[in-house]
């Protein structure tokens, strides 16, 4: 599974690679995927092949692990349209596979999820979930539960109505599909079955939206999914609305930057809980869902964990979807605090944007968010803390009133970024969601924008913006190891235990996702597109460019 | 009075603001209906970068852009720049971001007005949309002389670095 288990943990058992000896690490093996684009996700190992997903052309590789060298045994090359690469609003990333039922499942960047047989390479099923021509592209990583394979589509920047789809495991067959906004029958909303915790009421998806504004409103699924088979319920976030005007969609914008709590089989919305109400800033919520079971005031409390791009974290009761504690983990300026009798955002008047508003300065955390959803946290059920990558960045905000044109961005936005207070744009942090606080946090001159690991050898994992993969002591933070890998990180660690019996630590190098768009002076190969430094990251790329590369490594 | 303002996004019809704003946009800034025929153009294009077989380019129509170096129609290009959504996709000033830097003096598919031209109205492989439906010859050329007004910066190939 992308997260290692179905509640999105990214905690490895594994516990060979302890505090003790974590400074003894050292690269074991690399590999050059060949592929330049920003590596985001992480590679999957399942028996003793590890299976590695690039970014457009979305080649798929497996390793064979039980080999010395680690050689190829095969790689599945899907014929993927160049003419998605313009529609993908964030570089050309995809987010990684899942394995069932022998086959390895994984999404195209075109719109298409296939399955390939994990043994031979082999397709066993292509399915089209996607219209490009609709600013529709695909990035997530699916996830697998009974028979079923859930996939979301990207295209918050053009206009999309967002939906999630339920395939068939055996046949690629897509089963259902229920959007994140609009008519409640497409929502999959049946009577009797939605019970959002701070809202009631029908057809919520079209009465929050002025004028109908929800059939190009965005709400897209690009992050990850998780699953509670006791409540028999998955979650997953939706992005943002768009246009990025928000004038021009009057209302709270229902369900876009949310969570939703879904039936696998039928797709059945069951609860919603909405993080950024009307969302004026971008504030996607499509960051991982992390399911943990929580001591909070000395009580035992199902938990689903959630960091914002709006720079809180939220934990809330996955049975019901009430908000149990909500604290900024970075410094933020759009809300005072969230109110935990209506589940709302108490907001900061002076922070609201939209075409009669100017240009609003000041606004923290920026779009790329307090994280990226692109960088999921981890849980210790051993330190009982959350580990996450975290951004210190704000933005101006300036938007103009838009037109939808089919096939072009929704957006309609200027927002230059400045640095937030105290130094440093990033941190990778540990975080109490029981009582909402910062346990520790290692400052990052750059944005952090790696996903995070931890493991039962109280080992936290991690890589850097400029390069470096670091693995820290998961109670303290204290820097145990280092290593420069060749080109930023913004994918996410995994552990392994080899066919040798060892533990690894498995992770992309290969910046880009945002940063393609952020710091396009970190690309070199087109010599017919020179990009400016950009301000806020000035001398990033004198500490590293693109490239793609998978690092393995072990004691 | 900002052009984009012309677009009601009540209408739910994007095509019938288009064709609204470009006549607005061209009429304003020249204080009339422009007088030059739109150009259409054809394949057969040469780009003077491809290696011709033979030494013998292939023979192409004459395309030629009604509006060259004219300030006032590049001026509108800029704002049409912003209300189709060439900004969205290229940045501010056309600097670079899903799409090249349009503003740097190098050009992937040629630097002559034609080849820019092409890219515009008929979109190019990876991801450029093709505009020329929308915007017709002349709507695509007010987005080219926009494009070639911007101050071709002084070719900078090298970054330097300065560390703190
Ligand atoms: C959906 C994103 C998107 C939009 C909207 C968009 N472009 Fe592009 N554009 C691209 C991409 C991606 C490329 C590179 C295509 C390729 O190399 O195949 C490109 C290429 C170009 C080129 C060729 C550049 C060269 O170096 O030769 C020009 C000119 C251009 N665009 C102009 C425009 C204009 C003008 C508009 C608005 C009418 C516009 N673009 C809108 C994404 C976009």
């Amino acid at each position: 599974m992308p997260a290692g288990d179905y509640a999105a943990t990214r905690y490895s058992p594994l516990d060979q690679i302890d505090v003790a000896n974590a400074p003894r690490l050292h690269p074991v093996w690399s590999f050059s995927t060949g592929v330049l684009g920003g590596h985001e996700g992480q590679p999957l190992v399942v028996g003793d092949t590890m299976y590695v997903v690039t970014p457009w052309p979305n080649v798929l590789y497996a390793f064979d692990l039980g080999r010395p060298g680690y050689p190829l045994k095969w790689k599945y090359r899907p014929n993927v349209s160049r003419a998605a690469i313009g529609a993908a609003c964030c570089d050309v990333v995809n987010r990684g596979a899942v394995y069932a039922d022998g086959k390895i499942i994984y999404n195209l960047l075109d719109g298409h999820t296939v399955a390939v047989d994990a043994a031979t390479g082999h397709p066993v099923w292509e399915t089209k979930i996607a219209s490009v021509a609709d600013g529709e592209t695909v990035t997530m990583a699916p996830l697998v539960i009974g028979d079923r394979v859930i996939v979301g589509a990207s295209g918050g920047e053009f206009g999309i109505y967002g939906w999630i789809k339920g395939l068939d495991l055996a046949t690629g067959r897509v089963v259902w599909t229920g959007h994140n906004l609009g008519p409640d029958a497409g929502m999959l909303i049946k009577a009797g079955e939605f019970h959002p915790p701070y809202v009631s009421g029908t057809e919520l998806g079209v009465r929050s939206w002025a004028n109908g504004t929800w059939k190009h409103g965005g709400g897209p699924v690009w992050g990850w999914i998780s699953y509670d088979p006791k409540r028999d319920l998955l979650y997953y976030g939706t992005g943002n609305a768009g246009p990025y005007d928000a004038e021009q969609r009057g209302g709270d914008n229902r369900w876009t930057s949310s969570v939703l709590a879904r039936r696998p089989e039928d797709g059945t919305l069951v609860w919603a809980y909405q993080f950024t109400p009307h969302d004026s800033w971008d504030y996607d919520a499509t960051g991982a869902m992390v399911l943990a079971d929580l001591t909070i005031g000395g009580k035992p409390v199902p938990a689903l964990v959630h960091f914002d791009k709006n720079g809180f974290a939220y934990t809330l009761d996955r049975s019901t979807g009430r908000v149990l504690v909500a604290k900024p983990f970075t410094h933020e300026t759009w809300a005072k605090s969230i109110d935990l009798a209506t589940g709302r955002p108490v907001e900061n008047p002076a922070m609201q944007t939209g075409d009669t508003k100017g240009n609003v300065k000041g606004i923290c955390p920026s779009l790329e968010g307090g994280v990226s959803p692109a960088s999921p946290p981890a849980y210790s059920p051993q330190t009982h803390l959350f580990y996450t990558s975290t951004n210190n960045f704000c933005m101006d905000y300036k938007v103009h009133q838009i037109a939808y044109i089919k096939g072009t961005p929704y957006m309609g936005v200027s927002s230059p970024y400045t640095p937030g207070p105290g130094g440093n744009l990033g941190a990778f942090i540990a975080w109490d969601a029981a009582t909402g606080r910062v346990v520790w946090k290692d400052k990052e001159p750059y944005p952090s924008w790696s996903g995070a690991l931890v493991t039962a050898g109280d080992v936290a994992f991690y890589g850097t913006l400029d390069g470096w993969f670091k693995a820290v002591d998961a109670r303290t933070g204290k820097l145990l190891y280092r290593f420069k890998v060749g080109s930023g990180v913004v994918g996410a660690p995994i552990a392994f235990r080899g066919p040798d019996g060892r533990q690894y630590v498995a992770i992309y190098a290969g910046i880009g996702g945002d940063w393609a768009l952020l710091a396009g002076d970190t690309s070199s190969d087109d010599p017919t597109d020179l990009r400016a430094p950009n301000p806020l990251v000035k001398n990033l790329a004198s500490r590293t460019s693109q490239g793609g590369m998978v690092w393995i490594f072990g004691l | 009075m900002r052009p984009q303002r012309t677009l009601s996004w009540r209408s739910s019809a994007a095509r019938w603001a288009v064709p609204a704003l470009l006549g607005l946009v061209v009429a304003g800034s020249r204080g009339a209906t422009p007088t030059h025929a739109p150009v259409i153009a054809a394949p057969g294009v040469a780009n003077p970068a491809h290696i011709a077989a033979g030494g013998r380019p292939p023979p192409g129509p004459v395309v030629q852009n009604p509006y060259r170096g004219e300030p006032a129609i590049a001026h509108a290009g800029a704002t049409l720049f912003v209300s189709m959504h060439c900004s969205d996709c290229h940045a501010d000033a056309a600097a670079g971001a899903v799409g090249p830097n349009l503003g740097d003096g190098r050009w992937r598919y040629g630097a002559s007005d034609a080849a820019v031209f092409r890219s515009i109205y008929y979109g190019r492989p990876r991801g450029m949309p093709a505009f020329g439906g929308l915007l017709g010859a002349q709507g695509v050329w007010v987005l080219v002389t926009y494009l070639r007004s911007l101050p071709p910066p002084p070719d900078l190939p090298t970054e330097r670095f300065t560390q703190h």
